[in-house]
């Protein structure tokens, strides 16, 4: 049976990284699937294009800013080159054109397994609020601003101080209403509106990763606490945890919504009191942690999406107390692949026709 | 005492709560407290077995054992 060449992005292992080389590596290392990777890059620089004991092809895309013909048209040129027949999208900015184009990428033969635009509204940064009541867990005070004057209004409501948060990624901690706006115009130009500004909660912080099936249901979560964070709050180090709020609150979501596809509940616990901070609609850049759990997302969402069995011995849950820890770690290889992204926007061995490896001797994907 | 009974427990003295991701760590005599009120054994009993165990009177025993409990209120485990 040929591979199934799966198409991943956020290949970008830096020190905020993407998700994609743990899903990578999530699906490498499933006993029953046989896989080909291939990287979507939006840089020459990311570090997962070098990894190519984890990527085997690695390809820039246009950023889904730039226009949804140019994205598509990118997506169906690496199809054609390498047999790409899923994609695992892993970046916020990038689900809206997967959301929207899902049913038309899966005509010309490109699957995906992710939310609706209906249930990825739900769970946008502007209703936190009804999702909070609705999963049973506490919200700390929040004000969505789209303006300056809005945010000084917020930040004199809430007392400081304050976190600023934009409407894709980054949050920042102000401590005066001055350092809030300074915060505010950099996220604006970055991320654009809304913005969000919320109370400090203290506590623990504990997220949770789950997939679901769609029809309500799930097919596997795994929770950890960040024990060690660095500077922008990625966790470093960390441990899993099986806090049954939480736990139980991932369940609600996959009912109330019939979630498809996989997303992150990230919540500050302060005792018995557990306050929503945000949902992310991808798999977090942690996710390893499942596949070293028994619980490989990455693997179940694939099997899920393509109607593959589930292989035997497969873990129904995950223990508490398995350790996470990342690394640095440096590589050094020759120029080739780097020249050949910048020249051709490619690399791999998908750029060489007919050779040992070129999934295009082995057929079409399945 | 629902969080205390689910610590996990290592006979070196490390206790890890798998709701939180707390750790602690716990000397002997600390030890011998939380394995007690686990298994539901009374202050005044479980300061009995100090006082035989660690050659101390039975009034500071009990002492230090109403003392550690107010720690374990503090983290919540009690």
């Amino acid at each position: 049976m040929a591979p199934l060449v799966v198409g991943i992005s956020g290949i970008n292992a830096v020190d905020n990284p993407g998700p994609g080389i743990g899903v990578a590596r999530c699906l490498r290392e499933a006993p029953d699937l046989e896989v080909r990777i291939v990287g979507l890059a939006y840089d020459a620089m990311e570090p997962g294009i070098y990894m190519d004991w984890v990527v085997d092809h690695a390809f820039l895309l246009p950023y889904p800013s730039a226009g949804h013909d140019a994205y598509r048209a990118r997506l169906l040129h690496i199809q054609e080159k390498t047999g790409m027949s899923f994609v695992i999208p892993t970046l916020d900015t990038e689900m809206p054109f997967y959301m929207k184009h899902q049913a038309e990428l899966a005509r010309l033969g490109l699957r995906t397994f992710v939310p609706t635009p209906d249930q990825y509204r739900l769970r946008g940064k502007d209703r936190l609020g009804e999702l909070a009541t609705a999963l049973g867990l506490k919200l700390p005070t929040t004000m969505v601003v789209s303006s300056a004057e809005d945010l000084e209004k917020a930040v004199d409501r809430i007392g400081t101080p304050v976190m600023v948060k934009g409407a894709f990624y980054k949050a920042y901690k102000a401590h005066s209403t001055k350092e809030a706006l300074g915060h505010y115009h950099k996220l604006v130009a970055e991320w654009g509106y809304p913005i969000l500004v919320q109370e400090v909660v203290k506590g623990d912080e504990l997220n949770v990763v789950a997939v679901g099936d769609g029809e309500g249901g799930l097919l596997g979560r795994v929770g950890v606490k960040k024990m060690w964070i660095t500077e922008l709050g990625k966790i470093w180090t960390g441990v899993t945890v099986r806090h049954p709020l939480m736990l139980q609150a991932v369940e609600r979501f996959m009912e109330l919504y019939r979630w498809r596809g996989p997303m992150e509940l990230e919540c500050i616990v302060d005792g018995e009191d557990v306050y929503l901070v945000e949902i992310n609609p991808r798999f977090p850049a942690w996710i390893y942690l499942s596949a070293g759990v028994g619980v490989n997302l990455p693997a179940r969402l694939v099997r899920k999406a393509l109607q593959i069995p589930p292989p035997p011995m497969e873990a129904e849950d995950y223990p508490a107390g398995k350790l996470f820890v990342r690394y640095t770690y440096e590589l050094v290889t020759d120029l080739d692949r780097f020249q050949s992204m910048i020249t051709t926007g490619a690399c791999g061995d998908c750029g060489v026709d007919g050779q040992e490896g070129d999934p295009r001797r082995q057929g079409e994907a399945v | 005492m629902q969080r205390l009974r689910s610590l996990a427990l290592n006979p070196d003295g490390f206790a890890f709560d798998p709701t939180t991701g707390e750790s602690y760590t716990l000397n002997a005599t600390a030890m011998v407290v939380v394995e007690g009120l686990r298994k539901g054994i009374p202050p005044n009993e479980l300061a009995h077995q100090l006082a035989e165990q660690f050659d101390v009177s039975l009034e500071e025993a009990l002492r230090d054992v109403e003392d550690f409990m107010d720690h374990l209120r503090t983290f919540r485990l009690l």
